[in-house]
């Protein structure tokens, strides 16, 4: 191959190993460029938001759209109880996870359907995988775009370290389009205030915590926490999305307060 | 508590309510699982390794395949070899990040998978395009005596971030694991150009010596600088339910495929544990 032109670190790359541990850190040093840092992702919870109907939903659409004006938002949706049925009548007939992640995928697909047509009215579009190379363009132009929230990994999704569900979700996928994209913030609007140090539905003594870093939610070792554990993961290696929101959407103010970068719910921090 | 007191609209399931980050329920869900494709064999091709070798190396390694094809099922996945990692050199230089890299990716595999299935068309092998590739592979290996993808996992813009550097973690060899363990495949072999894992990269150090069998962690405690395939595949070991071992062989002695693919250990083995 023709090098000229090409750095002594093209050539490296080319001929080294990519396990090569020297060369893989050289890999990080170019500064990262953010490909959509004015957008702000948002997530809408599948058991936590959209399966309470229109009591919960409508109040939160509303709010999306008083705040198109001001912010752009690339808005991810959650599966929830239909997924829970799914995985367990697909975990009785044995399914791998990687087929757990199909129909976990079709859930969430249903749940962004439904939003989208709420929205659909002030021009903003649902898009899939192949159509994100459209998302700044309707953006620019409709300043939203709803997608399904579970990363499209189908039969390639990894399993987890214990049972069979699996480990990347819609929390997950969502929070990567932030990562790869660089935007300026991710909120996780659920139906709880935030974090606790149980879950607040089935134990009163639960403890609200407002700000914690990954770290430290680690050495508390949860029982159960208000993100998926892989999202915690990933933050530690992130480059852009080192912080996240959680709010409540069943409060109105609370989405429009996070889009500002008011402190509403829980900030995770990677650091 | 019924279904409505909550004020979200559940379906009856066991998971019904449940946090599925809750500890307690996900290890309820330790299920076994069904092998959807038992009698199928995961063979992958190398980018770099092979493929880019040249017609010497190609050649040989083609009428293997066309060989082992004729009682054997196979599905092949390639790499996409010194294309990908030129475009990878520039997409850091812009800065782009992880995400944006695996997406380019494929589409250096996808030409290398096309070549391949250029060479063994006449066997009914061909390259299936990734859109429709996972849903319909059971149909087409029984249809047809193997298949072609490019090895590439679609994880694509959701890749993850490495943690150091921005070199996609689930490249080719992580495709193709990732596969033969969701479809319950008989086995995995790396085809690659050296004989197996060596203490030290064999390319750089004469004294290096072949590494026959080892367990995933301990070759991740001994901490080889350089590994022969994507190092993520240690992790992967870890959590596999249906596939507990892959092996890597040298695809410049192409008899060495033919004998892997029948469960004889002519390379490195490296087993879950």
């Amino acid at each position: 191959m023709d090098s000229e032109g090409l750095t002594n670190f093209s050539e490296a790359l080319m001929a080294g190993s990519l396990t090569d541990d020297q060369l893989i850190a050289q890999t990080g040093r170019p500064s990262l460029v953010n490909i959509i840092p004015d957008a702000n992702v948002v997530k809408i919870g599948g058991q936590s938001l959209i399966d309470r109907g229109r009591s919960a939903v409508f109040p939160l659409i509303d709010e999306i759209v008083a705040n198109l004006p001001r912010h752009k938002m690339i808005i991810g949706t959650g599966a929830g109880t239909r997924a829970r049925h799914a995985y367990s009548v697909g975990l009785d007939l044995k399914m791998p996870t990687g087929v757990l992640s199909v129909l976990g995928t079709f859930v969430s697909m249903q749940n962004a359907r439904m939003i989208h047509y709420l929205l659909a009215k002030h021009g903003v579009p649902f898009i899939e995988p192949a159509q994100f190379a459209q998302l700044p363009l309707y953006l620019e132009e409709r300043r939203a775009v709803v997608f399904f929230g579970m990363p499209p990994y189908t039969f390639w999704h990894q399993n987890p370290a214990v049972g069979r569900i699996p480990p990347h979700r819609t929390d997950t996928g969502v929070y990567l389009v932030s990562e790869v994209f660089g935007t300026r913030s991710m909120i996780f609007v659920k139906d709880e205030r935030g974090l606790f140090t149980a879950d607040p539905k089935k134990d009163r003594h639960a403890r609200f915590i407002p700000k914690i870093t990954v770290a430290e939610l680690e050495a508390m070792d949860l029982q159960d926490v208000v993100v998926e554990r892989a999202v915690l993961e990933l933050m530690k290696a992130a480059e852009n999305c080192r912080s996240i929101y959680i709010i409540n959407g069943l409060e109105p103010g609370n989405l429009t307060r996070a889009l500002n970068g008011e402190h509403v719910g829980t900030i995770i921090t990677a650091d | 508590m019924s279904a409505h007191t909550d004020r979200r609209h559940h379906v009856q399931s066991l998971l019904m309510r449940e946090s599925l980050v809750d500890k307690a329920v996900m290890t309820s869900t330790e299920t076994p699982v069904v092998r959807m494709l038992p009698e199928a064999h995961v063979v992958k091709i190398g980018g770099r390794s092979i493929l880019d070798a040249g017609r010497s190396v190609v050649y040989p390694v083609v009428e293997t395949l066309a060989r082992i094809l004729a009682t054997k099922k196979l599905i092949l996945g390639v790499g996409g070899g010194v294309r990908t990692r030129h475009v990878f050199s520039i997409a850091l230089d812009l800065g782009l990040p992880t995400g944006v890299l695996a997406q380019l990716s494929a589409a250096d595999a996808n030409g290398n998978a096309h070549i391949l299935g250029t060479l063994l068309a006449p066997h009914g092998v061909v390259a299936i395009p990734p859109e429709m590739f996972g849903h319909l592979l059971p149909l087409f290996i029984h249809a047809a005596p193997g298949v072609i993808f490019n090895g590439v996992p679609p994880y694509s813009l959701w890749e993850h971030p490495p943690g150091v550097g921005r070199i996609p973690p689930h490249r080719t060899d992580a495709g193709c694991f990732l596969l033969a363990e969701c479809f319950g495949c008989k086995s995995l072999v790396l085809v690659k150009d050296v004989e197996g894992v060596y203490d030290k990269d064999p390319k750089g150090h004469l004294g290096a010596s072949l590494i026959r069998a080892i367990s995933a962690t301990e070759l991740e405690r001994r901490a080889v600088p350089s590994l022969p395939f994507d190092r993520v595949l240690l992790r992967l070991l870890g959590t596999a339910r249906l596939l507990k071992q892959f092996q890597v062989v040298n695809g410049h002695k192409p008899e060495l495929i033919e004998a892997a693919v029948n469960g004889e250990h002519v390379g490195t083995i490296v087993f879950a544990g």
